[in-house]
Formats: structure tokens, C-alpha cells, sequence
């Protein structure tokens, strides 16, 4: 069904300046993604407001669903600044959004979704000169929505940019920042020794599969516990 | 499968030029496919002959191209089939710029020839069942038997290929139903060719769709959107079941010969005069046995684990009269809606060229079909048509949303699509968005289906927050004081919670009128969604405790620490505790409800807070914490889900979010959710025992049956992708071997073949899913066993489980309260549940019938017994 139309659910042409991969390795790693980043968010929208328009793509009973959310915090103020990355535990999730999510509206503006190599660290950080987002750091106009806001702005939203501007003060970086969101399911440990769960059989089938693919900087960000 | 569109997709910088190229040198074959496929931009009849013109001057002419250029044509845009079918005609005719050559008498037309190369096409869509495109060829070949290129005997042959499936033994509902689909729509386009044929006879194939549809009423009752508890018959108001309607408008149709044809469909072709050549007969056709790839993957105790989803009969949710909206019983009614689904079907991979397209859609219409758009030039309306476009495609694309058990595809596409639909024409869909939402709501006092309520919330909400929360709530203030537990009150309280969810509390409560906004109006909730850190005052009790535990975590004590110190907590309390408190119990709440606290602030903060404290989880959900014995411990994980749901009691979505990685880093099973849900459902523990089922409660067992139903699927993957490995290493052992054995050269190179033995990880995988089949069998055990509890075991806990349905109590609905709405709705989740898991409780249904089906009250005078039953016996496929 691509003669008619296009498809929404195509990759855009961004290319992340900082991933070392070239172009037709970035196609082959956007053909089976599983990340999403999603843009022009309000500072003010929260992981859990995210999650739940998200959860609407989700296929839980073929083995999906979101795996992690991942918020972009303005690098020095480790404040919200307006991108997200949602990764799903499927690429067909992460499809499904760009056909019926992307160009509709969370929190009232018009988000955008594109898929994406995948996280790494460091990623969660705008890259503006500023500490946000490049495209903060040029735009003349006034958004209420992305801290552009002055006396006439709600009440309300400063009392919401009290509870944004603590949430993530705790914010670490470095590696062990970011959360895995648990991976497949394993044989559970002996029953003796609960505490400990014993590497399993099926942990080296695995990896002895991940040595055969090709290793690839950005392959590894599955953090697993 | 890929043309030019799809190449755009990767335009970066270097690869940007090539694209162009590529583009700006179309071959002349493909030139020629587009203009196939863009015939009508502007107006088809005036563009026929300029493109039979196009095609006959391609050089060198390929056939197989220009069939091709049709076949995208009709199954990827089915609304020009008619003016496709004219085309056809066309190409039929001699070459008006070489008249009188010789060499055309040898030569079959080139329409024929086309036609000729597009049933091969054809062939290969039945091949592959791809259903929806046989469809559309039929519909195609339809059109031809009118225009008298394709002869009418031969095409009822055809059709009644598809009846034949009919009458296959055992043949699935979905099979049938779309093979039903394409002889009773092949016949309402041809009927008008095939009945004046003295060879054929149409009753053969309206008695055969007739009989087909009897022989499934059973299964409609449990897929209505309107419920009715009581009663065999399936009939219903408000809705037309697909097949149903087909079948109707059929009727009407045979009884005027099909007369009516022409006034329902364009026959762009009609006109055309009559052609000297013998028209073509389509070759006799098999529809194909439906393949299923057994991968021979069984269960410890023997069932075929493979999944098959079952199709149900579809009935669509009517929300308009019918001078507003065609009646799909009607011939052109059916047509209409029909081609508005196949629209929404197809282009679902862009919705925004499917809105474009469907607010397009009368142009492919008779004229005076729909009302002429505002400010284009008034039309005489025809009697008995003049429909309101907007209102038809959002009451399709409703019906679409609210097919039961579940939608093709998600339903938050039909909902993007709806709003996509408001952005191009907000003056005209909107209003039609409106009404269908007043309907709907009025329908909820009249028995709309939980599920189907649980979806209209979920498009309320979305839609709402698309377009500013912009409600005209005050019209349901009245329904303020109907009783608490009313579906209308229930659908308030729930739209306006998944707002709040999408948005934030204080914007959702100004949309609200006053007296919406009182607590006791029950609309909005107390307070805005937040944790309940049931330790946070001194003044309460086990406060100093929780302090020391959470201050641990708060400095990212290891988890080993915080487990040695709950250790020496659990003696200092049980030192002070009094007699009949339940020390472990505290010590799991203190230790789960800190956790969820350090992990409060944002669903980030709490993935880090579990990973960091997953041994203490272990530890808890083990019970080692509460006692020395190690291992299972069901209690422990109770009270470990009952902390969460007490910490989240004011956000029940995260209750569900927590608990799905409580799962997924395997600190409950998912059998331990379901017996949750069913035990405690969210309701403190001082408030008793639960004895009905609400959504919340399904939204919390769908999360823990999906968990255990995708594990399996995982596994089942794992294990068909390392058996293929397996398969293609010892493929490749063989060839090496045979490549050395020839050159006989170092024989110890030779690797050593292990034809049945397996590898570890093949081993490992297939352990795991016997181990993940036997977990998904004991969740959709414990399941049925909840409900057989709440409704019809001898000493079941709803009390009201065979008041509420009888004819007679529902006509009283109006003097109903919570406890019977709510036994209501429980009734209605199990049907929800047994008709959305049908596929797994067919596999399982012997092992479940014996584990919980015994416990149903055996008493002969049992109508709820019985009603459990009966619905069972519908979702298994057995004898009602």
C-alpha cells in the first residue's frame, strides 16, 4: 500500500550529528528501532502524560509495550526542555505512533515523533548553547508552552513550573543514569537463594547471539538491571 | 513493492540527488502506471479517452504494465473502480488513429489483452487470500460483467467459488465472512448482467449467504454493542451486523431484478455502445484452504498452543436516521458504507491523505448523494438521498472503533483520523462529532457495552484534548442525580479522568460547570492524581519506622542494607506490635510504599528506584523478609500489590503501570495480578470483600493477561528463530561436508553432526516456553475462576448475579442502583473477557472447564449458572 500514498511512518532525513554511524548503517539500525524521539513538547509535560498517550500504540500481548521513557532536561538547570525519547519493547509500536501520534496533540501542542537510533548517554541533555534545545536558542517567537512566558502567563503554570523545576533536580548523569525498564523474561533464580539469580543458560544464548551482530556504538543501549 | 513514493523516504543529503534523478527518469512504463493511477484528478468521464489515448500510444506497449497500473488502481483505490472498468471498455475499441489495418483482426483488442493479463493478477491475490484485494476484483470484474466485457455465466461461477467456502466443514468465521462479502457485494454490482442469463440463478447464491448467517446467530449475541442479558434472539437496535446488512440490501435488490443498480452505483460504462467481440469468461476458480504454519510448539500437557485470532460477526454502531445517514440494509446504503470502510481500511497508512480522501468521496458518487458542500452551487436534492457526508464517515468510522471483541486496527488510528477529519472541515465535522457523542451517551442508559463505553471515553478524552477541552458539559448536569452507579455517571467520571490524565487537574476542572465540580457530583475526583505516602505524619502509626527505611533509600543505601535493617525492624515491631497486627504485612508496605515514594516524581524516577532496589523486591515478593521460608510466597506479593494501590489510589493509571514492571522485572506473576484483582480490586481492605468487577479492575487483569500471552509469543519466537538457525547451520554443516568429503582433504575439520540433538539455547527457549504456557494457562484459569466466584458459583459473592438478567429487571434499569449496575458490569466483563481471549480458551478449554468451570452452581433452576455457560460455550466454540 505505498502506490498511493506515502506512508506516514517513515523515518524523517534527520541525521543525529553526533552518532558515529553513516547513513546507510543509520537506515539499517531506523529499520528495526524501537526508540522514538518525540519533539516540541511544552516544558511542563510529564513523563506520565507522555506514557499515556504513548500506551495507546502499545501491542502488550505480542510482547510489547513502553519500555522507558526518557525525559531531555536542559543540560545545566536539569529542567525539562521540551524532547523526549519513549522506547517500546517493538518496532511496530514505535511505527504505529508515527501513523496516529505524530502530528496530534499532547498537552495541547502539536507534538512530533520520529524514530531514532536508540538512546545512549549524554543523549538526555539538550545540546543548545543554553543548556536546552538547539532550536530554543534561535526561535523569536513567544511560547507559553517552552518557557517563553512573562507576566501574562497562567498562575497556573508557575505553580506547575514550582513542581517541573524540582522534580529532576536529582538527576544523574553518567553511566547507570537511565533506567532499563526491564528486559525479556528469564528463568527465575533457585528458589533457595532468591536474592541471588544465577546467570542462566539463556543469558548466553544471548550473548553469543549479540556477539555475531554487528557491534555498533549504538547497539548497546539496552542497560539491562 | 516499492515505486517511486517509497524511495523518498531516506532524503538526506547524499543521497538527496540520486533521488532526484531517479525521479525526474520515470521510465515511460512507469509514467504511463501513474496516470493509471491518477485518472480522476479532475474529472474521470472527461479524462477517459485522453488516457485510453496515453495508453494506446505507449511504445513499445506492455501489457503487464498497464495491467499492473490497473490492479494498484483497484485495490488501492476502490472508489474508481466504475470509471477503471470504463477505461477497460475503452481499450476494447479499435484504434480510432489506425483505422482499418488488417492486423487488428488478428489481434485480440488490447482491453482484452489487459484483461487477460489482470486475472492473472488475480489469481495470485487468491492465492494468497489476500482477501481484501480478491474483493475489490471482484468488484472490478462486477462492473465488467455490466459493461459485457466478462460474461455473466462466468462470473456467477465465480461468485459461487466464494459460496462453496461457505459450505466448508470447519471453516473459520473469518473466512466465511469475507468470502460471504465478496459474493454478495460481486452479486448486488453484477446481479443486473447475471440474472437476465437464463444459465444462472441468483437464489443459489442469496440462500447460500442466507444459510451461513443463520447458522451463526449464536455468536452474534455476544458481540453486540448494545447489551442484552436475556433472551436467544439476537436482534438489536442501534446497530446492523455486516453480513446482515449485505444480505438485506441483496434481497431488495433481486426483488426489482437489480433494477436499482444503476441508481446506487456510477456506471460510467453504461452508455457505451455494445461490442462485436464474444465477451472474455473468466476461468473457474478454488478459493485456497487456509495455510497455518504449525510449528508443532505444544504445551507440558499437550494443547497446540498456536494462537488463531477468531473473527466475530461485526456490528456496527448506527447513530443517525436515515435521512441523515444511508441505511447499510439498503443497496445503497451498504455500497456507501462499504466503500467508506475500504477507504479507512486502506489508507491507514496515512490518515491524513485518508481524511482528504474520504471528504472527497462523493465525487465518485452519483450525483446528489450526499448535500453539496457549503458554498457550492445548490443541487436539486434527490427523494430519498441528499445524505450528510461528515455524519457518514465519522458513523463508519465509530462503528469501526466499536467492533467487539476489538477493531482492526488500534483504535487510536480512527480517532487521529477523526481528528484529522475536524482539522480539514472543522464547520462540518464537528457538528457531526458532536451528535455521534450525545447519541452514544444516550445509548449508555440502553446497555452500550462496557468495552464499547471504555472505548468512547478513550475517544472522548483524545479527541477532547485535541481540540481544547472545548465540551458543552452543562447539558449533562441533569444526570447528576441519576443513581452513582449509572453508565452515564460511570462515562463522566471516566472521560473526565482520562482528561486529567492526557492534561492536569486544574485545567480539566475548568471545563467543568459548577455543579460539575462539586465533589458530590462525582464527576471529578477529590484531588488531582498524586502518590498517598500512607507514612508521611508523625502522627501516624509506623511513621518512625517508614522514616528510617525511606531515609535509607533516600542516600541510596544498597539494597542489601535496607534488607538487614527491615530485618531488624521486623523484630522491634513484633516486640511492640499488638497481638493481631500482621508485622510482615506492615513491613511490606513500609518497604514498597517508601520505594514508590523515592520513585515518585516521575515514571523515570521509579524505574530507577526498582532497578536500584530490585533484591529488596526479590527478597519481599519471596517473603524471606516475613518468613524463613523461602520461595513462593502469595501473600507477600498480595500485600506487595496492595501497597502499590494504596500508595497510587488517587492515579489508578500508574496503579497499572507499576504493576506491568512489577511483572516485567518478574517480581509478581501475572497469575498473581489476576488474583489481585479479582481478591482485592483496589478497594482499601477495610472496605470488605469485592463482589463485582469494574473497568479498573479489567484494565489491571487485560495488563497481567497480555503479560502472560506476549511472554508466550516472545518464546514462541525465540524458539521458531533458533530452529531456523538450527536449521540453516546444519544445512550448511551438510554442504561443507559434502564439499570436503569430495576433496577428502583433513578429515578432522569435519564437524561433527548432531542431527537431533539440540542446542543449549534451543533447549533453554523451549524450557521457557513450557514454563511461560503453563503460566498463561494458570492466569486464564485463575481468571475464569474470579468470575465464576463473582456470578455463578453456588455460593457466589454477587449476590444480584440472577436478578439482573431478566427481561423484567432490565426494563426496571430505571429504579436500578449501584449494586445492580455493578453486577451489571461484571456480567458484561466477563463476556468481554471470554469473547477478547476466545482464541486462548479454545486452546485451553478442557484444562479451564475442568479447573473452574466444576465450581459453577450445578442447580437446575440457576439462570445466572446458566447464562455463565451459554457464554462460555459461545466464546469455546462448543454447543450452546
Amino acid at each position: 500500500m505505498a502506490h498511493v500514498v506515502t506512508p506516514l511512518d517513515q523515518p524523517s532525513n534527520y541525521k543525529d550529528s553526533q552518532a558515529r554511524v553513516d547513513r546507510q548503517k543509520q537506515n539499517e539500525l531506523l529499520a528495526r528501532s524501537t526508540t522514538l524521539y518525540i519533539g516540541n513538547l511544552s516544558f511542563f509535560t510529564t513523563e506520565e502524560q507522555i506514557y499515556e498517550i504513548f500506551s495507546k500504540c502499545t501491542s502488550p500481548e505480542e510482547g510489547g509495550g513502553i519500555k522507558r521513557i526518557i525525559m531531555g532536561l536542559d543540560r545545566n538547570t536539569r529542567t525539562p526542555c521540551g524532547f523526549c525519547f519513549v522506547e517500546y519493547y517493538t518496532h511496530s509500536e514505535a511505527l504505529a505512533c508515527l501513523r496516529y501520534v505524530s502530528g496530534t496533540k499532547l498537552d495541547e501542542r502539536i507534538i512530533r515523533c520520529d524514530l531514532d537510533l536508540g538512546y545512549r548517554e549524554g543523549r538526555q541533555f539538550g545540546r543548545g548553547k543554553s543548556g536546552g534545545q538547539v532550536r530554543d536558542e534561535h526561535r523569536q517567537d513567544y511560547d507559553p508552552g517552552r518557557g517563553g512566558w512573562g507576566a501574562q502567563a497562567q498562575r497556573l503554570e508557575i505553580e506547575r513550573r514550582r513542581e517541573v523545576e524540582e522534580r529532576y533536580a536529582d538527576a544523574p548523569d553518567g553511566p547507570g543514569a537511565i533506567a532499563g525498564g526491564g528486559g525479556d523474561w528469564k528463568e527465575a533464580g533457585t528458589a533457595d537463594n532468591p536474592l541471588k539469580r544465577a546467570r542462566s543458560p539463556d543469558d548466553e544464548g544471548d550473548s553469543g547471539r549479540t556477539g555475531a551482530r554487528p557491534r555498533l556504538d549504538d547497539a548497546g543501549h539496552d542497560a539491562r538491571m | 513493492m516499492s515505486y517511486g513514493h517509497r524511495r523518498k523516504q531516506y532524503r538526506g543529503a547524499d543521497e538527496y540527488d540520486n533521488d532526484r534523478r531517479r525521479e525526474v527518469y520515470d521510465t515511460p512504463e512507469q509514467k504511463l502506471r501513474k496516470s493509471i493511477i491518477n485518472l480522476g484528478e479532475v474529472d474521470p468521464v472527461q479524462e477517459l479517452p485522453r488516457l485510453a489515448k496515453q495508453i494506446r500510444e505507449q511504445v513499445p506497449l506492455s501489457v503487464p504494465a498497464i495491467s499492473e497500473g490497473f490492479r494498484i488502481g483497484v485495490t488501492e483505490q476502490p472508489f474508481k473502480i466504475p470509471f477503471y472498468a470504463a477505461l477497460l471498455r475503452l481499450l476494447y475499441d479499435p484504434d480510432p488513429d489506425t483505422p482499418d489495418q488488417s492486423s487488428s483482426t488478428d489481434a485480440s483488442p488490447l482491453g482484452r489483452q489487459i484483461l487477460e493479463d489482470y486475472w492473472k493478477g488475480f489469481q495470485a491475490f487468491l492465492d494468497k487470500l489476500a482477501w481484501r484485494e480478491i474483493r475489490l476484483c471482484i468488484h472490478f470484474f462486477a462492473h465488467l460483467t455490466v459493461a459485457k466485457l466478462i460474461s455473466p455465466d462466468s462470473m456467477f461461477e465465480v461468485l459461487k467459488a466464494f459460496t462453496a467456502v461457505l459450505e466448508e466443514f470447519g471453516a473459520s468465521h473469518g473466512r466465511a465472512m469475507k468470502a460471504a462479502q465478496c459474493a454478495a457485494e460481486g452479486l448486488m454490482m453484477s446481479g443486473s448482467a447475471i440474472k437476465q442469463d437464463p444459465a444462472t440463478d441468483v437464489s443459489q447464491i442469496i440462500d447460500a449467504i442466507s444459510s451461513y448467517i443463520d447458522s451463526v446467530t449464536v455468536s452474534k449475541t455476544l458481540v453486540q454493542p448494545i447489551v442484552r442479558l436475556y433472551g436467544e434472539s439476537p436482534l438489536v437496535e442501534h446497530a446492523d451486523e455486516l453480513l446482515d446488512s449485505a444480505l438485506a440490501a441483496l434481497k431488495v435488490l433481486n426483488e426489482s431484478d437489480f433494477a436499482q443498480t444503476a441508481d446506487n452505483i456510477p456506471q460510467p460504462y453504461a452508455d457505451f455502445p455494445a461490442l462485436p467481440d464474444e465477451p472474455f469468461d473468466l476461468p473457474s476458480i478454488l478459493v485456497p484452504p487456509e495455510v497455518i504454519e504449525l510449528d508443532g510448539l505444544t504445551t507440558d500437557t499437550g494443547e497446540d498452543a498456536q494462537v488463531k485470532k477468531e473473527e466475530w460477526p461485526q456490528y456496527f454502531v448506527r447513530l443517525f436516521d436515515a435521512d441523515i445517514t444511508p441505511d447499510p440494509t439498503t443497496p445503497v446504503g451498504y455500497a456507501l458504507r462499504s466503500g467508506i470502510l475500504d477507504l479507512i481500511d486502506i489508507f491507514e497508512v496515512n490518515r491524513k491523505e485518508c481524511a482528504r480522501l474520504l471528504l472527497e468521496f462523493p465525487k465518485w458518487q452519483l450525483p446528489g448523494t450526499f448535500k453539496p458542500r457549503p458554498g457550492a452551487p445548490p443541487q436539486e436534492p434527490l427523494p430519498g438521498k441528499d445524505w450528510q457526508l461528515e455524519s457518514t464517515i465519522i458513523e463508519a468510522a465509530l462503528g469501526s472503533v466499536f467492533l467487539l471483541p476489538e477493531s482492526a486496527h488500534k483504535p487510536v488510528y480512527y480517532i487521529a483520523l477523526i481528528t484529522e477529519l475536524c482539522k480539514l472541515s472543522p464547520t462540518t465535522v464537528g457538528p457531526a462529532v458532536g451528535k455521534s457523542i450525545r447519541k452514544l451517551y444516550s445509548f449508555l442508559a440502553d446497555g452500550l457495552d462496557v468495552e464499547v463505553a471504555h472505548r468512547f471515553a478513550d475517544w472522548f478524552s483524545v479527541h477532547m484534548s485535541n481540540f481544547g477541552f472545548q465540551w458543552v458539559w452543562r447539558e449533562w448536569v441533569p444526570d447528576i442525580s441519576l443513581s452513582i452507579g449509572h453508565p452515564k455517571r460511570a462515562f463522566m467520571r471516566r472521560a473526565i479522568e482520562f482528561e486529567i490524565r492526557l492534561s492536569y487537574y486544574d485545567r480539566i476542572l475548568k471545563t467543568l460547570p459548577e455543579p460539575m465540580q462539586a465533589a458530590d457530583a462525582y464527576v471529578m475526583p477529590e484531588e488531582g492524581p498524586g502518590p498517598d505516602y500512607e507514612y508521611d505524619d508523625p502522627a501516624k502509626p509506623y511513621y518512625e519506622a517508614a522514616q528510617s527505611v525511606l531515609n535509607l533509600m533516600r542516600g541510596r543505601t544498597k539494597a542489601e542494607d535496607v534488607v538487614s535493617h527491615l530485618d531488624s525492624l521486623k523484630n522491634t515491631l513484633s516486640e511492640t506490635a499488638d497481638g493481631d497486627v500482621n508485622v510482615n504485612a506492615v513491613l511490606r508496605s513500609i518497604a514498597v510504599q517508601s520505594l514508590l515514594n523515592i520513585g515518585s516524581r516521575s515514571f523515570s524516577h521509579f524505574l530507577n528506584a526498582i532497578e536500584r532496589y530490585l533484591p529488596l523486591l526479590r527478597n519481599l515478593a519471596s517473603g524471606s523478609i516475613a518468613s524463613n521460608t523461602g520461595g513462593s510466597n502469595v501473600e507477600a506479593r498480595m500485600d506487595i500489590l496492595d501497597a502499590v494501590s494504596s500508595f497510587w489510589k488517587r492515579s489508578k493509571n500508574m496503579v497499572v503501570i507499576v504493576f506491568d514492571k512489577l511483572m516485567q522485572y518478574q517480581i509478581v506473576d501475572p497469575t498473581d495480578v489476576v488474583a489481585w484483582t479479582f481478591t482485592h480490586g483496589g478497594v482499601h481492605p477495610a472496605a470488605g470483600e469485592k463482589t463485582t468487577f469494574n473497568a479498573f479492575q479489567w484494565d489491571v487483569l487485560k495488563g497481567a493477561l497480555d503479560k502472560a500471552n506476549g511472554r508466550v509469543m516472545i518464546a514462541r519466537r525465540k524458539v521458531t528463530a533458533l530452529r531456523k538457525e538450527e536449521d540453516d547451520n546444519a544445512a550448511r554443516v551438510k554442504a561443507s561436508d559434502s564439499a570436503t568429503a569430495s576433496m577428502e582433504v583433513d578429515a578432522e575439520a569435519k564437524p561433527a553432526v548432531m542431527p537431533a540433538a539440540e542446542s543449549p539455547a534451543l533447549s533453554t527457549a523451549l524450557k521457557a516456553f513450557t514454563t511461560l504456557t503453563r503460566e498463561q494457562k494458570a492466569a486464564l484459569s485463575r481468571t475464569l475462576d474470579g468470575f465464576v466466584s463473582y456470578l455463578a458459583a453456588e455460593d457466589r459473592l454477587s449476590s444480584l448475579a440472577g436478578d439482573v438478567i431478566t427481561e423484567k429487571a432490565w426494563q426496571n434499569r430505571a429504579n436500578w442502583d449501584q449494586p445492580e449496575w455493578n453486577t451489571w458490569e461484571t456480567w458484561c466483563w466477563y463476556r468481554h473477557f471470554s469473547r477478547t481471549y476466545s482464541p486462548y480458551l479454545r486452546n485451553y478449554v478442557n484444562t479451564l472447564a475442568d479447573a473452574a468451570l466444576t465450581k459453577v452452581s450445578s442447580s437446575s433452576a440457576d439462570p445466572a449458572a446458566d447464562l455463565f455457560r451459554k457464554t462460555w460455550n459461545i466464546a469455546t466454540g462448543q454447543e450452546v
